[in-house]
């Protein structure tokens, strides 16, 4: 930026914050266009002034870009149902057409276009009024993204008032009042929505490819419904003036509207409505339901852990470590007097913090295995089998390692199962099989005792599967009385971490340099 | 006899080596880490080395890791691993090469000076010396056609006290029996589990705990 001038970083300014509030850029043409409405050929000094605003103050003229459009598009509306056919106010607005026999139908469509334009821009710029056209999208669209059926069905009926309102006539021609027809069409249309949503999409779908492709059949083929009578404003309006020739833009919006109609349809025809959404509504509330159970059981349980630490640490470790330290103290003070009572105080002393070591080791085992950390869950469940008092037999198809907190939960499962094993079934022989496969860490324990197991009944069974289900795991025991027992834990998870891969290869470095 | 130490806490370490220089053991190298360790044992080649089972840079089973290494690359190497807590999971790991000189031992047993110099000792001279943790819970393994079950009580302690290390005398102190008992007891255990009786204690202990790991 050193190389250039004052003058130059000045714009480069200015036009970064164009650049920031671009709608302004648009507002010295939507002035042009004004001007064309009032005085026909205009006088500079509108546009040069929404031009000089645009420039100095972009912010203001974005502000100001949106309203602009609003009025243009508004008063184009009027400005069509008011006069007659042509007039040189529509020259800008209808810039296609140059006689008075031609129609102005693509006037509405225009104004329209300009009123949407208006609104987006509404919504898009910081302009007041934008918040509250926001939050109407945000209503039209729904709670979950999915459109409602009101906006299609409602550009239905908006085509049909306004070539109503605006041209004088209806499709087929309903006499005298056809304002009245016009409101009752509409309310029937709303009542159709509420009721039947499903059946008012495919209402509003048909009515805007039927009113595209018919257009487009009345251009080719010429009158349709009537011999000799006006062929229906709606299209005749678009697609052929009154001579009967062809008006190649009221064919693109023919074309257009058919097109329209038949993107829409596939979103509209499978869109399940209601009672879908209130179905997965209910699932939701569910899931909440059961996600708020397991994270308040997930804090009970860590909770609960917690204090049988302190509690176990309190009674064992440091009691033994008082008692050390007494035992030291009394060795301290009898040193002098009675050597050889101090020297049984100091081996006691030695032995207590040995015990204090015991109950640490303990301890720790309970809360998260060295084992379990050092070498994985594979390893640890094979230590497991190793330390029990029965024969275990493992078959463990883990090629990767799942996130600690799993191993973990699936660790203390297959351990209390184990030990319901030993304790209460009597049994010989355990299997233990732990595979993965579609998402899901399955481990199986099986034993060949007497069976009957009843996890409601205090075997340390349920605190495992309210850990489990914190994960969304399950247990599921099936125990026939006499027959064996079968615990399967299941937990969905990934296996990101592949096992030994924290080792770092050092071995290998040092045995090639060595 | 020369030593090779691998621990990292400092403390421990420097503890050991006076313990070790005071029993007339010479320390060849004290090193903190597993690289380090793994060359020093292999370079070195020392009468019998002492190893911590986590070192750095894992901190998890780097020790074990490198004694398992250095058994390969030095077949029988004496080796006596020290650990915060025993797993049965890593003793059957060191017993596997069925080469002798294996020692497993928690940390707190460095507590007594002359049991651990004794350890060292019998570790070195080929011996088995497992901790009385790992051993119990051996010995506990109930099975009713295993082969324990074959034991009678009696021989069942007999066999767990050799597991640890103790010589025939100690043994027989330690349950109120002469030594003549002892002998006629271990007889009875290579009997029962149906072994060949060996002259070579060290490999006799050897061959019933690798029978029992299996």
């Amino acid at each position: 930026m050193g190389h250039m001038t004052t003058s130059g970083r000045l714009l480069a300014a200015q036009g970064a914050r164009l650049r920031a509030n671009w709608p302004a850029v648009l507002l010295p043409l939507v002035a042009a266009d004004t001007l064309g409405l009032f005085v026909g050929p205009a006088p500079l000094w509108l546009f040069i002034g929404a031009a000089v605003l645009a420039f100095l103050a972009p912010k203001e003229g974005a502000r100001l870009t949106p309203f602009a459009f609003l009025a243009y598009g508004v008063y184009g509306l009027f400005l069509f149902h008011s006069l007659s056919f042509w007039s040189p106010q529509l020259v800008v607005y209808g810039f296609v057409h140059s006689g008075p026999n031609d129609n102005a139908g693509w006037v509405p469509f225009q104004a329209v276009a300009f009123l949407a334009a208006g609104v987006w821009l509404l919504a898009v710029t910081g302009a007041p009024g934008g918040a509250a056209v926001r939050r109407a999208a945000a209503q039209l669209r729904g709670t979950d993204g999915q459109p409602k059926t009101v906006p299609p069905l409602l550009l239905l009926l908006v085509i049909f008032l306004w070539e109503e309102v605006f041209s004088g006539q209806l499709w087929f021609s309903y006499g005298q009042k056809p304002h009245v027809v016009a409101i009752i069409l509409f309310a029937a249309g709303v009542a159709l929505v509420r009721l039947w949503p499903r059946a008012a999409a495919v209402v509003a779908v048909a009515g805007i490819v039927s009113f595209g492709i018919v257009g487009v059949l009345v251009t080719v083929h010429g009158s349709l419904l009537n011999d000799g009578d006006p062929t229906p404003t709606v299209f005749g309006a678009v697609a052929l003036d009154d001579g009967g020739n062809l008006n190649a833009l009221g064919l693109i919006q023919c074309l257009a509207l058919a097109g329209l109609g038949c993107a829409l349809a596939p979103r509209l025809l499978t869109w399940k409505g209601d009672a879908e959404l209130a179905k997965r509504a209910q699932a939701l509330t569910q899931r909440v339901g059961r996600l708020t159970q397991t994270r308040s059981d997930a804090t009970e349980v860590a909770v609960a852990e917690l204090r049988r630490i302190e509690r176990d640490l309190h009674d064992g470790a440091q009691a033994r470590l008082v008692a050390v330290g007494m035992s030291l103290r009394a060795a301290e003070e009898l040193m002098p007097a009675n050597p050889e009572a101090a020297l049984a105080l100091v081996a006691e002393a030695r032995e207590t913090s040995s015990r204090a070591l015991d109950d640490l080791r303990g301890l720790v085992r309970g809360i998260y295995p060295p084992v379990l950390a050092d070498r994985g869950l594979a390893d640890a469940v094979r230590a497991l089998a190793i330390d029990a008092p029965l024969t275990v037999d493992t078959d463990i198809t883990l090629t990767a390692e799942p996130s600690m907190p799993v191993a973990a939960a699936v660790y203390f499962a297959i351990a209390e199962a184990l030990t319901n094993a030993v304790r209460h079934a009597g049994a010989d022989t355990v299997q233990i099989g732990i595979g993965y496969s579609d998402g899901m860490l399955r481990a199986t324990v099986t034993d060949d005792g007497q069976g009957g197991a009843d996890p409601s009944v205090g075997t340390g069974l349920s605190g495992v599967e309210r850990r489990l289900a914190t994960f969304d795991g399950i247990l599921a025991v099936t125990s026939r009385v006499g027959g064996p027992t079968i615990i399967v834990i299941e937990v969905p998870c990934a296996l990101p971490h592949v096992a030994g891969a924290e080792d770092g290869g050092w071995t290998e470095v040092v045995r090639s340099s060595g | 006899m020369r030593v090779v130490i691998g621990e990292d806490l400092f403390l421990l370490r420097d503890g050991l080596v006076r313990l070790l220089e005071a029993h007339g053991f010479e320390v060849a190298a004290a090193v903190g880490s597993a690289p380090e360790l793994l060359r020093a044992l292999t370079e070195l080649k020392p009468d019998i080395g002492i190893v911590d089972v986590r070192l750095p840079p894992t901190f998890t089973d780097d020790g074990l890791r490198v004694a398992i290494e250095a058994r390969r690359a030095c077949p029988g190497l004496p080796l006596l691993v020290l650990s915060q807590y025993v797993e049965q999971l890593y003793a059957r790991e060191l017993l596997a090469d069925q080469a002798g000189g294996v020692g497993y031992l928690l940390k707190d047993r460095v507590f007594s000076d002359a049991a651990f110099a004794d350890a060292v000792r019998d570790v070195a001279a080929g011996g088995t010396v497992l901790d009385p943790e790992v051993v119990s819970r051996l010995m506990t393994k109930r099975t009713r056609s295993g082969p324990l079950a074959a034991l009678t009580p009696r021989e069942r302690e007999v066999l767990s006290l050799m597991a640890q290390g103790r010589s025939n005398a100690a043994i027989a102190a330690k349950l109120f029996i002469t030594e003549k008992a002892v002998t006629k007891h271990a007889a009875g255990i290579f009997a029962n589990l149906g072994l060949a009786p060996s002259d070579d204690d060290n490999r006799r202990v050897l061959a019933v705990l690798a029978y029992l790991n299996s």
